[in-house]
């Protein structure tokens, strides 16, 4: 068999992509060697770069190309709050609302048996060592309001409450600014269960 | 073969799975009431502002449309039925085994209006915080006796007599309790004759009924599932042995 030419190597690496077709992969790589060489080259020098240099951050396992990441290292963090997260993108939204002074651990997952993912993908055995380092006393758990966020969320809290660790959950309701007419009736129904006392 | 192109409105149903599809859109495993198990495609759904994505939740009494021709067909409305509480903590797990053996299991478009109700009503107690392991192993008798193979449970197969709850009996898949007799080769799971009692009465109060109940119920279903591996019942021992090994840091 003919070995594969550059232009077929290049459309058939693109399809590992997520949602990149046969299709779209040879779109893409026309493009680049058709009008953007200077992008075609800087893309594989940043991906090349990337993939050698990205690890795991030791203590809270977001993307990082050092041992330990930034905000682990940093002294102005509260280290007595761990916040766990689905994903760095998560991650980057709680950092957003600077409502937030603590540390993080990210699963890079959520527990999923129906896709495959159990406590052993998203390594809740490295969570669970964080956690009890010492130092955290409270573990704020920010997954996501799916049943596979909830699920992951659930068994975290047994993991560690049987610790003696404090364990919280994000509060769930209506959303700032949101008016009932156009809430969902999901979230309406689970506000209602969930309300709070204002007066008595 | 070509099928015909068909239109259904507002269809009680429940989200047993969904999967990422395309850039923006899910596939979405559905339970039905009158179409049994179907595949849909909803366009967007992963967009962010996607107002589908919220209401496309497993375990929530829905009602969905749909159109098309062939083995997936398109979404067309989702809409929130409500009425059960959400399941939570250790019953989501429960779920997700429900969500895996209807997957499995069931073939689709195959309607079993009967394995609906079940289903729902599955969900309820587990939702309402009932006792975890009666629900799933009623659930389970269920699901089989759907799906043409009622497990014989009262009475023995080779001679017709009653079970006798002292009496111990190889369990024979597609037909029923032997007598260690009438079973010398001795290639199915043993039970006793309580534990055959409490699967057909739903009454696991008798000592050691439950447990055994759960390891014939495993076997039986193995035995229909053909080697496809049930990924929930692996998940559930991890976070045990988690827990375990935790534990053991304490200690040390
Ligand atoms: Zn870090």
């Amino acid at each position: 068999m003919e070995p594969l030419s550059s232009l077929e190597e290049l459309t058939q690496a693109l399809r590992c992509l997520p949602s990149v077709g046969p299709k779209a992969a040879q779109r893409m790589a026309l493009h680049l060697l058709q009008h953007d060489r200077e992008g075609a080259q800087r893309l594989a020098l940043a991906l090349e770069a990337a993939a050698r240099g990205v690890r795991h951050c030791q203590r809270c396992n977001t993307f990082t190309e050092d041992e330990i990441c930034t905000l682990c290292r940093s002294s102005k963090r509260d280290a007595t709050l761990l916040c766990v997260v689905e994903t760095p993108a998560d991650l980057m939204m709680v950092e957003h609302t600077q409502a937030y002074a603590g540390l993080y651990f990210v699963l890079m997952g959520r527990l999923s048996p129906l896709d495959g993912i159990g406590p052993k993908e998203i390594r809740l055995d490295r969570l669970l060592k964080r956690a009890l380092d010492g130092a955290v006393r409270e573990v704020v758990l920010a997954t996501n309001f799916t049943n596979e966020g909830e699920a992951t969320a659930h068994y975290i809290a047994e993991l560690l409450a049987a610790r003696k660790l404090k364990v919280t959950r994000l509060a769930r309701g209506v959303p700032v600014g949101g008016e009932l007419e156009y809430v969902d009736s999901g979230t309406l129904a689970q506000a209602l269960r969930e309300r709070r006392l204002l007066a008595n | 073969m070509k099928q015909a192109r068909e239109r259904r409105e507002d269809q009680p149903a429940f989200v047993l799975h969904a999967h990422p599809y395309r850039e923006t859109s899910l596939i979405v495993e559905a339970l039905t009431a009158d179409y049994g198990r179907v595949a849909l495609v909803a366009r967007g759904a992963k967009r962010p502002r996607s107002e589908l994505r919220g209401v496309l939740q497993a375990f929530q009494p829905l009602t969905l449309s749909w159109a098309g021709a062939g083995e997936i067909k398109t979404l067309t409305r989702a809409e929130w039925r409500g009425g059960l509480p959400l399941v939570a903590g250790s019953a989501l797990l429960c779920g997700f085994y429900l969500n895996e053996l209807l997957l499995k299991m069931l073939p689709r478009e195959d309607a079993h209006p009967q394995l609906f109700r079940d289903y729902q009503s599955t969900l309820s107690k587990l939702a309402a915080g009932a006792e975890q392991a009666p629900a799933l192993r009623q659930f389970e008798v269920q699901l089989l006796a759907q799906l043409g193979y009622a497990l014989p449970l009262t009475h023995e197969v080779d001679s017709g007599l009653p079970v006798d709850p002292g009496a111990r009996y190889y369990y024979a898949f597609d037909r029923g309790p032997r007598t260690l007799a009438s079973e010398p080769e001795r290639r199915y799971p043993l039970v006793r004759g309580t534990t055959l009692l409490a699967l057909a009465q739903q009454d696991f109060s008798a000592p050691d009924a439950a447990v055994e109940a759960k390891r014939l119920m495993r076997e039986v279903l193995d035995h229909y599932l053909e080697r496809r591996t049930i990924f929930s019942r692996r998940v559930v021992r991890d976070i045990q042995a988690l827990d375990e090994i935790a534990d053991e840091d304490d200690d040390s």
